[in-house]
């Protein structure tokens, strides 16, 4: 077994302004995206760098959570994306430690679906403002042996989220525009998150405003 | 005595192919009965109602699966590309969603990977060789209707028509359907046995494909031991077809489509194909002349 890593300290934090262009184009740091309402929201800007698959599979992020759990995406992440080195907003680390807290509540496995942790701007099932952009927002298919696939299912599970995590957004049951069927969307917003260790430089208002 | 031990069909006597295959319909008790057949050895041709509409059924994944190989072969997509596992589609009538049922589905390794990825490869396996819907309709979802419908047209396929994804009730209930007549599937099949689907390459993966279908009640079931079958069945409570590439020992390959359509609680509907299909074979291989 290789070693476990505890926690994304090991892992680079990196100014996705400073990425290879067709990676930047992809993640739009620090760039805006509306929300059903027409607000700006303004995207993250700082990462955590994944050198490996390996490296997503070994970082443990909280004693239940791993990074990859939350970087699984499949064919409709845009192409310089689906490649290593990848890149998740730091913003991972909270929605983790929420997600344990939710774990601890119902006491058993919490599954997040592919495609249901962090996604890019760029990927091609986001619309808008979607938090999962934001690496904030989980898609969960499975608790235990539950398939979060019914209104009852779902619905329990949504009153679970919203108990054990103030001010947490859970997507509501249904078949049409707005609502899901067949999983349980959570959360904590339009966080961003950046670490001390953050790379960064003097403010420059030419280079703030440049970006919107 | 039946009329088909009274006249079988001799090495290339269509005439009496045709009545064989009109007898065999009658004493089954169909409601119709279609064959296309394609022999790449000789150039023949054959069709017995052969531009008849039909429900398509499962017969419809040779087309998606043409539609999956073209994205591979544009670049959009690669065998080894990962997809979503998810159990819900949106309506071709009106958008809502709908599901699979797993207990419906011939599949189960595809409703076990819910929430996870499955390669593209994989899904394209299961689709033809256990007729899994659900594989179907992931991989529908990711190539699209359009571009499926749009590359049987840049090859000059008539006769199939791809509407939406496969337990579409809404869609079913008013009208929206795959159809196929028994030439287009023809068509299609002699694309691929021939080599022309995008390259012999891409259309050897799709052969390989078909070759190891599960189902194997229909075209294959009659045929002597020796005769290897790439084949895709699909089956409904009103239809029952088989279309495939027939290889006899010795010789070339031939393609043969068989549709069918019945009351819905019409029997023995697979062993019509099967029946039909043994007397294309013996027409031409001309075996009751050895």
């Amino acid at each position: 077994m290789p070693d476990v890593a505890t926690a994304p300290s090991l892992l680079r934090v990196v100014d996705g302004r400073r990425l290879e262009k067709r990676v930047r184009d992809a993640l739009n740091p620090g760039g805006y995206l509306m929300d059903e309402n027409g607000r700006a929201r303004q995207l993250p800007r700082f990462f955590y760098e994944i050198p490996t698959w390996e490296d997503a599979v070994n970082t443990q992020l909280t004693p239940n959570f791993h990074l990859w759990e939350f970087v699984q995406t499949d064919v409709r992440e845009a192409p310089p994306l689906r490649a290593f080195p990848r890149y998740v907003p730091c913003a991972v680390t909270l929605l983790a430690f929420a997600l344990e807290r939710l774990r601890d509540r119902v006491g058993t496995t919490v599954h997040i679906a592919a495609n249901g942790g962090y996604r890019s701007p760029r990927h091609a099932l986001t619309h808008g403002a979607s938090t999962h952009c934001w690496a904030t927002a989980a898609n969960i298919y499975r608790i235990g042996d539950t398939y979060l696939d019914t209104r009852e299912a779902i619905e329990k599970y949504a009153a679970i989220a919203r108990d054990a995590l103030p001010g947490v957004w859970v997507q509501p049951y249904g078949g049409g525009p707005g609502e899901v069927d067949d999983h349980l969307h959570v959360d904590v917003g339009y966080v961003v998150s950046t670490p001390r260790e953050a790379p960064g430089e003097p403010f420059h208002p030419k280079l703030e405003w440049g970006a919107i | 005595m039946t009329s088909q031990a009274l006249e079988r069909p001799s090495r290339r006597d269509a005439g009496a192919l045709r009545r064989q295959l009109e007898s065999l319909e009658r004493e089954a008790g169909a409601n119709a009965l279609a064959v296309s057949v394609y022999d790449t050895e000789s150039g023949e041709e054959f069709g017995l109602q052969p531009d008849r509409w039909f429900h398509a059924a499962s017969t419809i994944k040779v087309a998606i699966l043409l539609g999956v190989f073209g994205a591979f072969h544009r670049g959009a997509l690669f065998p080894q590309s990962r997809v979503h596992v998810r159990n819900r589609f949106a309506s071709a009538f009106n958008g809502q969603s709908f599901r699979v049922e797993s207990d419906r589905d011939a599949n189960s390794a595809v409703h076990e990977s819910i929430g996870k990825t499955m390669r593209v490869a994989e899904l394209a396996h299961h689709m033809i060789v256990t007729s899994s819907n659900l594989a179907t309709n992931l991989l529908l979802d990711l190539v699209g209707v359009e571009a499926v419908q749009r590359t049987l047209d840049q090859f000059g396929i008539e006769g199939i028509d791809v509407r939406r994804g496969v337990e579409d009730e809404r869609a079913f209930e008013h009208g929206i359907n795959n159809r196929v007549t028994a030439r287009g599937l023809s068509s299609l099949l002699r694309l691929i046995v021939e080599g022309r689907a995008f390259t012999p390459e891409l259309s050897e993966g799709m052969l390989d494909i078909l070759h190891a279908q599960e189902f194997r009640s229909g075209i294959p079931a009659q045929l002597p031991k020796g005769a290897r079958v790439a084949n895709k069945t699909g089956e409904i409570s009103t239809i029952a077809h088989d279309a495939g590439v027939v290889y006899p020992p010795d010789r070339r390959p031939y393609v043969v489509v068989v549709l069918t359509e019945w009351d819905p609680e019409a029997g023995r509907r697979m062993s019509l194909i099967a029946r039909a299909s043994r007397a294309v074979y013996d027409y031409i291989t001309g075996e009751d002349d050895a």
